[in-house]
C-alpha cells in the first residue's frame, strides 16, 4: 500500500471511532431523560420487577390521570402547583427583567466610579448559597408574615435573578453599536426614545432568552422554595415532586409522571432561545 | 442642594441595589447578628442572647463540621475538573462533526433544563439498588451477581452524587466551549499547520489559549452556583447514611430546621457563603486574566 491510500484508511478509521464516541455521548446525556419518560408509562409493577423487564409490555397513561384526577384517587394537587409555579415565575421573570434592563444599560452604556467593583459585588449576591439565605429569610418572613405566599417568593426570585439578567443584558447592549443610538440622538430622538426605538428592538432577542433564562431559574428553584412554602398556597412544583416520596417508599411511577410534566415547559423554552443564550454569556470575551 | 441630580447610571442600578439589599444583604447581616446567639426558633427570647463567638469555636472544633467542610470541597473540585475535561471533549466531538451539528447541540442542552432536584431524583431512580438502571444493567451484563449498595455505602454514594452532578453541569461547559471553538479564527491554525505543528501542538498552543476565556466563562457561571449541588444531595442520600455524605450545606439544612438552632446553623452557613465566594472570585479573576491576554494577543 502507498502512502496515499494508507492515509485514507486511517482517516476513515478515526471517522468511525469519532462517531462512535459521539454516539455514547449522546446515548449518556439522553438515558436518563428516557428512562423517566419510559417510567412513567410502565405499570408499578413492570418498574418492581426482578429480573428486570427490559422490554415494556404495556404502557398506558395511568400515571398522568392519577395524578390529575386529584388528592382522592391517589393524586396530588398537581394543578395547584403547577398554577403556583407559573405565577411565581412569571412575575420574578418579568420584574427581574426590567430591573436588569435597566442595570444591564447602566453597565453597557456608561462609565462611573468602581464599575467592576459594582459588577463583581452583584454577582457576589448571586453565590449566596439558596440554603443559607434561607434562614434569615425564614425568620424574617415569619415576622412579616409572608411565609407561603406567592408574593414572599416572588421576591426572593427576583432579587435570585437579577445578578444573572444584568449580566446577560449587559452583554447584548454591548453588541448593538454606541453610534446607532448617537445617529437617532442627532436625528432629534431623546435619549429615552433612542433607547426604545433603536437599541431595545435590537437587543430583543436577548433580552428575550435572558428572561427565559432567569423563567428556568424560578420553575427549577428548590431550596429555598422547600422552605419558605407550606401548603397548596404557595408549594412549587419542584416542592411537590416530594409529595410521592413517604418516609420509606417513593411512588417511583407517579414521581416520573410529575418530573415529565415539569420538564416539558423548560425543554420547549430552552429550545427557543438556545442560540441568543449562548451569544449573550460570551459576548465579552472576545470583544472585551 | 438645588440643581443636583444622581447621575444616569446610579439612578438606573438603584432598583437592582434595592432589590439584593432587602432580600440578600440584611437579611445576611441579620444572620451574621445571630450567629453570634444561641437563636433556637422554638426559644425566640434567645434571639436576645448575646453570646460572642462560641458558636464560631463550636463549629471549628467539631470533627463532623470539617468532615462535612472537606468532602464539600473535595467534590467540587473533583466535579469542576471532571466537567470542565469532559465538557472540553465533547465540544471537540461536536465541533468535528460534518453532520447535525444543530442537533447535536441541542442534545447537549438537553441537561441544562433538569431541575437539580429532577437530576437528584432521577438519579436516585437510577442508582436504586434494588430497581436501578444502574444495577439492572450491571447484573443483566452479568458483570455482578449481587446488587451494588451504591447509595447506601459511603464511598459508593460520593460516586453517585458525583455522577449526577457531572450529568447535571457538564454541559454547560460543552456549549460555553463549543462556542469559543465557532468563534475562533481559522488562520493561526492553518498557519500552525503549514508551520508543520502536530495535532497536538496546534492544540496545545494555538486552540486551547483562545477557548480559554469561554472555559473560564463557564467556571464562573457554574461557580455562582456550586451550591446547587445542595438539591441533588438533598433528594439522593439526605447526608446519610449516618452522615458519609454530608455536605455542608446538608449539615447547615439539618441543624437550622431538624434541629432548630438556628444560630448555630447561620454560623455554618456563613463558612458556606465564604466558600462559594472564594470559588467564584478566583475564576473570575481567572476570566478577566484570561481576558487581557487574548485581547493583547489577537
Amino acid at each position: 500500500m502507498d502512502q496515499n491510500s494508507l492515509h485514507r484508511v486511517g482517516n476513515k478509521a478515526l471517522g468511525i471511532v469519532h462517531g462512535i464516541g459521539l454516539f455514547l455521548a449522546m446515548l449518556v446525556i439522553c438515558l436518563p431523560g428516557i428512562w423517566i419518560v419510559l417510567s412513567s408509562l410502565r405499570p408499578t409493577v413492570e418498574i418492581m420487577a426482578k429480573p428486570p423487564v427490559w422490554i415494556p409490555r404495556d404502557l398506558s397513561l395511568d400515571a398522568y390521570i392519577a395524578m390529575f384526577s386529584g388528592v382522592g384517587q391517589g393524586g396530588i394537587p398537581v394543578l395547584d402547583y403547577f398554577r403556583n409555579s407559573l405565577i411565581v415565575s412569571v412575575t420574578s421573570t418579568v420584574i427581574a427583567i426590567v430591573i436588569g434592563m435597566a442595570g444591564g444599560y447602566a453597565f453597557a452604556r456608561y462609565r462611573f466610579r468602581a464599575k467592576s467593583a459594582m459588577f463583581l459585588g452583584l454577582m457576589l449576591t448571586r453565590t449566596v448559597p439558596g440554603i443559607a439565605l434561607s434562614l434569615p429569610l425564614f425568620f424574617v418572613f415569619a415576622r412579616l408574615g409572608i411565609i407561603d405566599t406567592h408574593f414572599g417568593l416572588i421576591l426572593v426570585y427576583v432579587a435570585l435573578n437579577v445578578p444573572f439578567t444584568v449580566w446577560l443584558i449587559d452583554g447584548f447592549f454591548r453588541q448593538v453599536p454606541k453610534d446607532l443610538a448617537e445617529a437617532a440622538q442627532i436625528d432629534g430622538c431623546t435619549r429615552w426614545q433612542a433607547f426604545w426605538q433603536v437599541e431595545f428592538p435590537l437587543a430583543g432577542p436577548g433580552i428575550a432568552s435572558a428572561g427565559i433564562f432567569a423563567f428556568l431559574t424560578s420553575w427549577n428553584e428548590f431550596a429555598l422554595a422547600s422552605q419558605l412554602t407550606r401548603s397548596i398556597n404557595s408549594k412549587t412544583l419542584p416542592v411537590g415532586l416530594l409529595d410521592y416520596t413517604a418516609e420509606f417508599t417513593i411512588d417511583w411511577r407517579g414521581m416520573c409522571a410529575l418530573a415529565v410534566v415539569m420538564i416539558i415547559p423548560a425543554l420547549t423554552l430552552t429550545f427557543i432561545v438556545q442560540k441568543h443564550l449562548v451569544g449573550g454569556l460570551t459576548s465579552g470575551a472576545v470583544k472585551g | 442642594m438645588k440643581g443636583w441630580r444622581p447621575s444616569p447610571p446610579l439612578l438606573l442600578l438603584l432598583p437592582a441595589v434595592i432589590v439584593l439589599a432587602a432580600v440578600v444583604v440584611v437579611p445576611l447581616l441579620l444572620s451574621l447578628y445571630s450567629s453570634f446567639t444561641p437563636f433556637r426558633l422554638t426559644r425566640p427570647e434567645t434571639f436576645w442572647v448575646f453570646i460572642g463567638a462560641r458558636n464560631y469555636v463550636a463549629i471549628l472544633t467539631s470533627r463532623a463540621f470539617w468532615v462535612a467542610f472537606a468532602r464539600t470541597v473535595v467534590l467540587l473540585t473533583v466535579a469542576l475538573n471532571l466537567e470542565m475535561v469532559i465538557g472540553l471533549g465533547l465540544a471537540l466531538l461536536v465541533e468535528k462533526a460534518s453532520r447535525g451539528q444543530r442537533v447535536l447541540r441541542t442534545i447537549m442542552m438537553f441537561p441544562m433544563m433538569f431541575s437539580p432536584i429532577l437530576v437528584g431524583f432521577q438519579f436516585k431512580f437510577m442508582f436504586n439498588d434494588n430497581i436501578g438502571l444502574v444495577n439492572n444493567a450491571l447484573q443483566g451484563l452479568g458483570l455482578t451477581d449481587r446488587a451494588i449498595p451504591w447509595l447506601i455505602d459511603g464511598n459508593l454514594a460520593f460516586i453517585a452524587i458525583l455522577t449526577a452532578e457531572i450529568w447535571s453541569s457538564t454541559s454547560v461547559f460543552a456549549i460555553l466551549i463549543l462556542a469559543g471553538l465557532l468563534a475562533m479564527p481559522r488562520e493561526p491554525v492553518e498557519a500552525a499547520r503549514v508551520d508543520g505543528c502536530t495535532p497536538w501542538q496546534t492544540f496545545r498552543y494555538v486552540t486551547w489559549p483562545f477557548i480559554m476565556p469561554f472555559a473560564f466563562i463557564a467556571m464562573t457561571i457554574r461557580s455562582l452556583d456550586v451550591a446547587r449541588a445542595y438539591d441533588i444531595v438533598k433528594i439522593m442520600t439526605d447526608g446519610g447514611p449516618a452522615g458519609r455524605t454530608e455536605l455542608v450545606w446538608t449539615l447547615v439544612a439539618r441543624t437550622a430546621y431538624g434541629d432548630a438552632r438556628m444560630g448555630m446553623a447561620n454560623a455554618m452557613a456563613y463558612f458556606s457563603i465564604l466558600l462559594s465566594i472564594l470559588f467564584t472570585v478566583y475564576f473570575y479573576r481567572k476570566l478577566a486574566a484570561a481576558r487581557t491576554q487574548i485581547a493583547a494577543e489577537w
